[in-house]
């Protein structure tokens, strides 16, 4: 179980190059909501392993929560790019 | 049997996941990057929760949960984003 | 938690991502960048606190310091760094194609300092000087065309006291008067804005002659005497 936690935060440095690497805010949302699913359903793993149902909980709420963030922030920047073409 | 049964919907899950966000680090458009990330992501993370519910079966409402809104959140957060950014195009 | 002895190395494994996402925040210069890289943090650091058993904390961490904090600082940012640049609406209507190529100068101007224009239409010239004496917009572009010279108001105001009367018609340079209340975006526009884009000046400016040569000093002066609202 470790080891797969261990896939897990390999697979979660893939976006978090991307961020790091890429200009476009786009390609930033992308890397960002990918980071979001894996952190959430990594804290899910995590409550499992531990047999937390408190932990488990957070990571259910945050999994539904978080995106809300991310939609808001979406139409916001594309609100944002009607006025300013090729941000 | 059970427990096998869920490591293979882990590893699943886990190959999913690196075949999903892999092409973030390429150079193709938004749209190709989040269409094989909101298929193959969402996929490889629903496999993870089944594998994972398998394992414990008691939790079950909670992971149901997660499922449900993984599948919904995902699909639509896929339709947000491919809307807000193909906007600026026109 | 008695078995986290045992999982303890991928546990250092996370710790690393929370500094890690802390650097690539800190170095964004664009604030709309650096807003998508803190949801980024935000779920880095919900996900640390949850698997060091902090589930009330997370949780904040995601409802509070990501959703609620991103959405207010990515309201607050947008109508923050916008400049707000007041056109007369009949011109800008009817010469539609003539305005684009300043416009687009203009909008690639502001994008490397990060701000966002945003064009307020006034019905006549009247209201448009009014509209910048009263701080409502940034600045005034205005079009001069040789045949006719654009009549502004009287100003009633005693401090005013170098107000034109009538807007100077440069025949050899751009049409465009570009007139500015905001010092530090008079200092941008005089350094890279080509003259042959428009002319600007500054508020409270004579701007009869030349002023990117010779006048600039006590145009600046001048201009430095008006405050900075943004």
């Amino acid at each position: 179980m470790t080891a797969v936690l261990m896939a897990m935060i390999a697979a979660l440095l893939i976006p978090m190059v991307e961020a790091f690497q890429d200009e476009d805010i786009w390609q930033r949302m992308l890397a960002f909501a990918s980071i979001a699913t894996k952190t959430s359903v990594m804290i899910l793993v995590v409550s499992v392993l531990r047999d937390d149902w408190m932990i488990g909980m957070v990571g259910v709420l945050i999994l539904s929560v978080g995106n809300a963030a991310l939609m808001l922030l979406a139409h916001i920047i594309r609100r944002l790019s009607e006025v300013m073409e090729e941000y | 049997m059970i427990n096998i049964l869920s490591y293979v919907c882990i590893v699943i899950g886990l190959v999913f996941w690196f075949w999903g966000t892999w092409p973030l680090l390429g150079s193709r458009s938004v749209l190709f990057k989040l269409h094989s990330l909101s298929v193959a992501d969402t996929l490889g993370s629903m496999a993870i929760v089944v594998g994972l519910l398998l394992r414990i079966p008691h939790e079950w409402p909670l992971l149901v949960l997660g499922l449900i809104s993984l599948a919904i959140w995902n699909t639509v957060l896929g339709y947000v984003l491919a809307y807000c950014s193909t906007q600026e195009d026109s | 938690m008695s078995h986290s002895a045992i999982t303890d190395n991928y546990l250092y494994v996370i710790m690393v991502l929370l500094p890690l996402a802390a650097l690539m925040l800190v170095i964004q210069t664009s604030p709309y960048q650096a807003l998508v890289i803190r949801g980024i943090l935000g779920a880095v650091a919900a996900l640390i606190y949850a698997v060091l058993g902090g589930a009330d904390v997370a949780l904040t961490e995601a409802l509070v310091g990501t959703m609620l904090a991103i959405t207010l600082y990515a309201v607050a940012v947008r109508s923050s760094l916008v400049m707000r640049l007041g056109v007369l609406s009949g011109e800008e209507v009817r010469s539609n194609l003539h305005w684009r190529p300043l416009l687009n100068y203009l909008r690639a101007l502001l994008n490397r300092y990060h701000l966002r224009l945003e064009l307020v239409t006034y019905d006549d010239v009247q209201t448009l000087h009014q509209a910048l004496q009263t701080k409502d917009v940034h600045g005034t572009c205005l079009v001069c065309r040789p045949a006719e010279a654009v009549q502004l108001p009287d100003d009633d105001r005693p401090a005013q006291h170098s107000n034109p009367s009538t807007v100077p018609v440069d025949t050899l340079e751009s049409p465009y008067l570009i007139t500015l209340r905001v010092p530090r975006l008079y200092e941008i526009f005089t350094t890279e804005l080509p003259p042959v884009m428009a002319q600007v000046k500054a508020l409270g400016d004579d701007g009869l002659d030349d002023l990117r040569t010779g006048d600039r000093q006590p145009a600046l002066a001048d201009a430095s005497t008006l405050t900075e609202d943004d």
